[in-house]
C-alpha cells in the first residue's frame, strides 16, 4: 500500500513515524544537501575576516539556542546568560590553569558547573515570574562574575587567563578552518540535541508551562521539576558554549561577560523570533554581524574617517533602533519575514490565504 | 467502591465560604452532573478535586485520599479536567496539545529525548496512534496539523474535550463543555459524552447549565447554591424540586412564563 503511486500528486504519510521525519520530501533533502556543501566549501573561499565571524556566529547561535529553549519554549525570562557563558570560559581557564586538563575534561566540567549553577538560577522561577526573575537572575550574573574577577586578581592574571589551543590526538586546533568545523560541530550537535527536546515530551510540557501554568499542572505536568530542567539544560549548553569561547579566544577574562553580552543574546532570541529554533539561528547571525554591517555602512558614507571615533556610540544606538524595531514591527522577528516570504511564494500568483493557523 | 467519594468539604478565600460541608460520591462509569446558579461554587468544586485549590475535608479517589496532592499527581492518578474558556496552548496543533494532554502517560526520559533514541521514537508513535484515536473519536481530523489558536471557538472547546480525553482518565471534569457552543455542536458533544459513558466508561461530573442536556443525560444530578448542597438524585426529581426552582430563580419569583422556568419545569 506504501507504494508511490504515480497519479498521486503531493506527499502523503503512511505511518505515524513519518510524522517525526526532520527532512520529510525531495526538494528538502536537496535544499539540506546543498547547505550541507555551502557549508564545508565556505571554509575555502572565504577570507580569515570571514572565517572568523563565520565562527562567531556559531558560538553565537549555541547560545541563543540555550536561550530559546529557556525563554522562547519553556518562557522563563532570564538575564544570567553572560553570567553562564563566564561560569563556562573560567571552569575552563580555571581546570587549565591549575591542572593542566585537556579539553575533553574541561568541557564536561563546564557542563556540569552550567547544570549547577542552572539550579542556582532556576530555583528562584519557582516562585517568581516575569521582571521578578529577570532580576533575580542578574543578581547572579554579577555574582558569578564576581567570582571571575576574585579569581583573576587573587592568581595575579589581572589582564586575564591564558589557555592554549585543544587537542585533538596530539594535534592542536590552531587552524582557522578546522576551528571552523569545530565549531559547527557544535552548533549542529546543539541545534539536534533542542530539536528532538521540543519534539518529545520534555519540549511539549515546557511549551505548554509557557502558555498557561496551571493548566499544564492539571494535565500532569509537573512545574517545578520542568523549569528546573529547563534552567538546567539550558545553562549547561550555555556554559559548552562559553568553554568552546575561551579557547577560540585562547584567553578568560571577565571583561568579556558584561551586562551587554546577555542583552545581546536577549536581542538574538526577539529578534530572530520568539518559539522557534530557526528564529535563534537567525537572531545570531543578524545580532553577530550587524556592528560589522554599521561599520561597513560608515565606511561607505563620504568622510569616513571623521566617524571612526563615533563608531561605538553609533553601533549602539543602532543596535537599540533595531531591536526597538523589531518589537514595534516584526514581533515574530526574522522568522516571521522569513515565513512571509514562504508564503509569499507558496501562494503566488495570489495574495492571500484562508486564515486558519494564525501563530501568535 | 466509588470512583470519587468527597466528604465534608469546605473552602475558605479568606472571609468567604465558597464550598460548605459538601459531601457526595460519584460512582465508577458515571454520569454526574453539577449544577446551579452562577458564584454557587461549581468551578471551586473542581478545583479541590484536581488540587488547584486546598480546602478541608475528605476527597477520595477509589479509596484513596488525595486532597493533600499537588495537581500534577491527582492528574496522573487518573483525573483529567476541561476548562471553562478552553486554556488550550495556542500555538500548538491539536496534536501536540493533544500529546501535552497525554504527558502523564509517555514514559521518556529527557536524556535520551535529547538524542531521540529509538526507544523515544518507539513511544513517541505509540502515543501519536493513542492520539489519533481520540482525534478520530471526537472527529477533529480535518484539524489535525493546524494550530489550535485559529480555530473557532466551538472546535477548541472540543479540543480542550480531546486534550482531557488523552490523559485515559477513569474521571473526567467537564467544566460547562457546552458553553459558546451552538445547537449544532451541542448536539455532536452530548454525543460524545455520551459514547464516552458506553464505551470508554469514564465517571464523569460535568457541570451544566443547559438543563434539557442535564436532564436528557445524567445519571445523577447535585445542585449546589452559595456553596451548599441543595438537592441530590435522578434528574425528575432534582429538577422539579421546588427549592431548585427557587434557587434558579429567586425565592420571590411568581413569573412562571419566565424562560429558566419553563425548561426546569418541564422536567
Amino acid at each position: 500500500m506504501s507504494r508511490r503511486m504515480p497519479w498521486a500528486s503531493g506527499y502523503f504519510r503512511t505511518g505515524y513515524a513519518q510524522d517525526f521525519k526532520l527532512i520529510e520530501t525531495r526538494l528538502e533533502r536537496v535544499s539540506a544537501g546543498l547547505f550541507a556543501v555551502a557549508l564545508s566549501v565556505f571554509p575555502f573561499v572565504a577570507s580569515p575576516f570571514q572565517l572568523d565571524l563565520a565562527c562567531q556566529v556559531f558560538l553565537a547561535a549555541i547560545g541563543s539556542l540555550s536561550l530559546m529553549l529557556l525563554t522562547g519554549y519553556a518562557g522563563q525570562i532570564s538575564l544570567g546568560h553572560a553570567g553562564l557563558l563566564a561560569a563556562g570560559a573560567f571552569t575552563a581557564g580555571i581546570l587549565f590553569k591549575e591542572f593542566g586538563a585537556p579539553f575533553w575534561v574541561t568541557l564536561p566540567a563546564a557542563a556540569a558547573v552550567g547544570a549547577l549553577l542552572g539550579i542556582v538560577f532556576g530555583l528562584p522561577s519557582l516562585r517568581l515570574r516575569g521582571l521578578y526573575l529577570a532580576v533575580s537572575t542578574l543578581a547572579l550574573h554579577f555574582v558569578v562574575v564576581y567570582l571571575g574577577g576574585e579569581y583573576e586578581t587573587k592568581r595575579g592574571y589581572s589582564t586575564g587567563i591564558v589557555i592554549d589551543p585543544p587537542s585533538i590526538g596530539g594535534y592542536a586546533v590552531i587552524n582557522p578552518r578546522i576551528w571552523y568545523f569545530v565549531l559547527l560541530a557544535a552548533a549542529a550537535a546543539t541545534l539536534f540535541i533542542c530539536l528532538n527536546l521540543i519534539r518529545s515530551r520534555t519540549g511539549r510540557a515546557w511549551r505548554a508551562i509557557r502558555s498557561h501554568e496551571t493548566v499544564a499542572e492539571a494535565l500532569g505536568i509537573g512545574i517545578a521539576s520542568y523549569k528546573l530542567l529547563a534552567f538546567v539544560v539550558s545553562s549547561a549548553i550555555t556554559a559548552v558554549a562559553g568553554a568552546l569561547f575561551a579557547y577560540y579566544r585562547g584567553f578568560v577574562s571577565v571583561e568579556a561577560f558584561s551586562l551587554f553580552l546577555t542583552i545581546q543574546y536577549v536581542a538574538m532570541v526577539i529578534i530572530g523570533g520568539m518559539g522557534s529554533l530557526l528564529g535563534a539561528l537567525l537572531g545570531a547571525m543578524f545580532v553577530t554581524l550587524f556592528p560589522y554591517w554599521i561599520e561597513a555602512a560608515l565606511a561607505a558614507l563620504p568622510g569616513a574617517a571623521r566617524y571612526a571615533s563615533v563608531l561605538f556610540a553609533v553601533n549602539y544606538a543602532a543596535f537599540g533602533l533595531v531591536m526597538i524595531l523589531f518589537l514595534v514591527f516584526e514581533p515574530l522577528g526574522l522568522v516571521g519575514i522569513w515565513h512571509r516570504i514562504q508564503t509569499f511564494f507558496l501562494l503566488w500568483p495570489f495574495k492571500h490565504r484562508q486564515v486558519t493557523g494564525t501563530n501568535r | 467502591m466509588a470512583e470519587l467519594e468527597i466528604k465534608n468539604l469546605t473552602l475558605r478565600f479568606g472571609g468567604l465560604t465558597v464550598l460548605e460541608d459538601v459531601s457526595f460520591a460519584v460512582e465508577p462509569g458515571e454520569l454526574f452532573a453539577l449544577i446551579g446558579p452562577n458564584g454557587a461554587g461549581k468551578t471551586s468544586l473542581l478545583n479541590c478535586i484536581s488540587g488547584i485549590y486546598r480546602g478541608t475535608g475528605q476527597i477520595r479517589l477509589r479509596g484513596e485520599d488525595i486532597a493533600a496532592r499537588p495537581p500534577h499527581e491527582i492528574a496522573r492518578l487518573g483525573i483529567a479536567r476541561t476548562f471553562q474558556h478552553g486554556e488550550l496552548f495556542p500555538q500548538m496543533t491539536v496534536i501536540e496539545n493533544l500529546l501535552t494532554g497525554r504527558h502523564a502517560r509517555v514514559r521518556t526520559h529527557p536524556i535520551a529525548e535529547m538524542l531521540f533514541l529509538p526507544s523515544v521514537r518507539r513511544e513517541e508513535v505509540r502515543h501519536r496512534e493513542a492520539v489519533e484515536y481520540i482525534i478520530d473519536f471526537v472527529e477533529l481530523e480535518r484539524y489535525r496539523h493546524v494550530p489550535v489558536g485559529g480555530l473557532p471557538f466551538g472546535i477548541q472547546k472540543i479540543v480542550g474535550f480531546a486534550r482531557a480525553l488523552a490523559l485515559d482518565p477513569t474521571l473526567l471534569l467537564l467544566d460547562e463543555p457546552s458553553a459558546g457552543l451552538n445547537r449544532d455542536e451541542r448536539e455532536d458533544l452530548a454525543r460524545f459524552i455520551l459514547r464516552i459513558k458506553h464505551e470508554l466508561k469514564t465517571a464523569m461530573i460535568w457541570i451544566e447549565h443547559d438543563m434539557q442536556m442535564v436532564a436528557d443525560l445524567a445519571d445523577r444530578i447535585h445542585v449546589l447554591d452559595y456553596g451548599r448542597t441543595l438537592a441530590e438524585g435522578a434528574p425528575g426529581e432534582v429538577l422539579n424540586n421546588p427549592e431548585v426552582i427557587a434557587a434558579y430563580l429567586g425565592r420571590s419569583s411568581n413569573n412562571p412564563s419566565d424562560d429558566g422556568a419553563r425548561s426546569i419545569s418541564q422536567h
